[in-house]
């Protein structure tokens, strides 16, 4: 009772913030215009005839690029830059107020007088906002996915698994967000706060990265050591696109087959050996890690939280 | 640290309470206040007493330093007495997205009232505190003294035993005021036990039977309000004539005598018949017989040790306090 009630009053929160619908509009217009697009003959039209991309260096003249193959493009795209990126962007700076708002100065008071132990209040204002960018995933994976279905004749039922991944990227930077909270009540200083760490977490990925995609960096071992350590540490925000990714084109047994000139040979490989290096991690250790960061950080801000003077 | 105590009788048994903000902030310096079931208790005190904090930490919003006691039979720091305690404030702020029924319905159930009486508590209680008619609008469209009402209904959401108000009246106006005492003496006669914190020392004059006034972290005085004011009764006696014939006599009683009248302080009527028997005797004629009371302003101007208090006229009505 207690739970659903914390649930109700967030999600009427949500809903009382603008930003709460601009994602639902941006879900609702991502999927429309998915909508008018249509594969012809050695070209893909958008907004019916606004715009024009050749493909014909894939397909041959007036081949059709396979539509399963066109769709993992665009999924890959859905799921990486609107969703990994803009989608969790948003759903920040939407749900960063969620746990100062319950702290302000009168409000707190009432709160913490009810019969309810500190810690399930945190952790059900915790959890309301995993449900409210669950419930923003969804709308947009399940238009996106009856879109690609209904307009381009292909299902993409492990296009699907974007929703859970997409929560648990959102659930790896919004513990930030929620230690940075309790600590300070300011909306502004978690979102500030978090955005850095998003950027954080997001560079020492890519400096391990480099390491591999240029071997003699890694002469320097104390550098190296510090950067492949701290990967392990901090979340792998990029591993879980990539996860996406990965999952999605295993589905469809699909792989893109660029013809790359010498130089983007030579960069494809480096990609590759990136690409065997993150292969070689199991998504359980990945995800699993990721996982108790998280669980570290709102460990804090929970105990932080039940001790406090309001 | 909080330790448990034996069971009492009393809704509120607050023992040797300390809070220490820091190091070097001592909110709370050893406060002892017991409230007897079924109560109206008044806790006043300058502003930085400490009222807000102990009234906190009985809510569990604050951990004191050091402690013992109980509220309800229950530990200091156990939350499941809550449920049966109500809690307004001071300057209480509401989620403004809420309507006012969805707001009674939210902290009820955040107080385990089933759903059923949420509805028809709530019911009851908008039409007591006069905002039936605004259960279907946002609160972020109402006034401070609807705010005010509200927060009252969503205190007594949960048919508390113990209710706890912090500035109830504060943002209303005088009828509404009225309509808060009048609902006090209603909830007492309930049984229900009532803590006010409140600066408006009239209105706690009106309404409380015991008091404590607390003073930089400590409780100067608590007691009922005649214990705390009995001492400062005197009578006040007007008459036509001189009395310069008696005024010895007048005085061996311990009256002051003055021009036209005199003062006999203490409540020994023996006396006061005697001082009136004396004067009669006399021919004096009298024009007035008056108790005067120090008001609980007056006395807790004196605890802070300003100006001495001046004895006034007793004006509230004592069948609005019981002792």
């Amino acid at each position: 009772m207690q739970f659903w009630a914390l649930l109700v009053d967030s999600f009427r929160e949500s809903r009382d913030r603008k930003i709460f619908w601009v994602m639902l509009i941006l879900s609702v217009v991502g999927a429309g215009a998915m909508a008018c697009v249509a594969f012809e003959p050695g070209k893909i039209n958008l907004l019916f005839g606004m715009w024009e991309y050749d493909v014909a260096r894939f397909t041959g003249p007036g081949g059709v690029l396979r539509s399963d193959l066109i769709t993992t493009l665009v999924v890959e795209w859905l799921m990486d830059t609107l969703l990994g990126w803009i989608g969790v962007l948003l759903a920040i700076i939407a749900t960063a107020g969620f746990i100062p708002a319950m702290m302000e100065r009168g409000a707190i008071e009432v709160l913490v007088s009810k019969p309810i132990a500190r810690w399930r209040l945190f952790l059900s204002k915790y959890l309301s906002a995993m449900v409210f960018i669950l419930i923003q995933a969804a709308v947009f994976v399940l238009l996106t996915f009856l879109v690609a279905g209904l307009c381009w004749r292909t299902w993409l039922p492990a296009y699907l698994l974007a929703i859970p991944l997409v929560v648990a990227l959102y659930s790896y930077v919004y513990c930030v967000a929620v230690l940075v909270a309790v600590f300070s009540r300011s909306t502004i200083a978690a979102v500030l706060v978090t955005l850095g760490a998003w950027v954080a977490f997001a560079g020492v990925q890519n400096l391990d990265d480099a390491f591999i995609l240029f071997p003699d960096w890694q002469k320097q071992r104390t550098l190296y050591q510090i950067v492949h350590g701290a990967r392990w540490v901090v979340p792998k925000t990029q591993d879980i696109t990539y996860l996406a990714k990965k999952w999605t084109r295993a589905a469809y047994g699909t792989e893109l087959v660029p013809t790359p000139d010498e130089e983007g040979r030579h960069l494809l490989d480096k990609a590759e050996a990136v690409e065997a290096e993150r292969k070689a991690i199991p998504a359980y250790q990945s995800i699993g890690s990721s996982l108790l960061f998280e669980a570290a950080l709102v460990l804090v801000a929970m105990w932080r939280f039940s001790r406090q003077d309001f | 640290m909080v330790a448990i105590t034996e069971m009492t009788n009393w809704a509120v048994d607050l023992i040797d309470v300390h809070k220490i903000y820091g190091k070097t902030v001592h909110a709370l310096k050893g406060v002892n206040i017991q409230v007897g079931r079924g109560d109206i208790f008044g806790l006043l005190g300058p502003n930085g007493a400490g009222k807000t904090t102990l009234v906190k930490i009985m809510m569990t919003a604050v951990r004191p330093t050091r402690a013992l006691g109980t509220v309800l039979g229950r530990p200091l720091g156990h939350r499941g007495k809550l449920a049966r305690v109500g809690y307004l404030p001071e300057n209480h702020r509401f989620p403004p997205y809420l309507t006012g029924g969805q707001l009674l319905d939210y902290y009820a159930a955040l107080a385990k009232v089933p759903r059923a009486r949420r509805r028809a508590n709530a019911e009851r209680w908008l039409n007591r505190v006069g905002m039936r008619d605004w259960a279907s609008t946002r609160i972020d469209k109402y006034s401070k003294g609807m705010m005010q009402r509200l927060g009252i209904a969503q205190a007594l959401m949960n048919d508390p035993e113990l209710v706890v108000l912090d500035e109830p009246t504060d943002g209303l106006d005088p009828m509404g005021r009225r309509d808060v005492r009048q609902l006090l003496l209603e909830l007492r006669q309930e049984g229900k036990t009532v803590f006010l914190n409140s600066h408006l020392l009239s209105e706690l004059e009106m309404v409380c039977n015991r008091v404590a006034i607390l003073v930089d972290g400590l409780v100067a005085r608590q007691g009922t309000l005649s214990e705390l004011t009995e001492r400062s009764l005197e009578y006040r006696i007007t008459f036509h004539g001189g009395a310069d014939a008696i005024a010895g006599k007048l005085q061996s009683l311990g009256a002051v005598v003055e021009v036209g009248g005199l003062r006999l302080a203490g409540g020994d009527l023996k006396k006061l018949n005697e001082a009136i028997d004396l004067l009669r005797t006399h021919g004096l004629l009298i024009d007035r017989v008056q108790p005067q009371r120090f008001s609980l302003e007056d006395v807790l101007v004196e605890v802070l040790g300003k100006s001495p208090p001046v004895a006034s006229p007793i004006t509230a009505s004592p069948v609005m306090r019981s002792e």
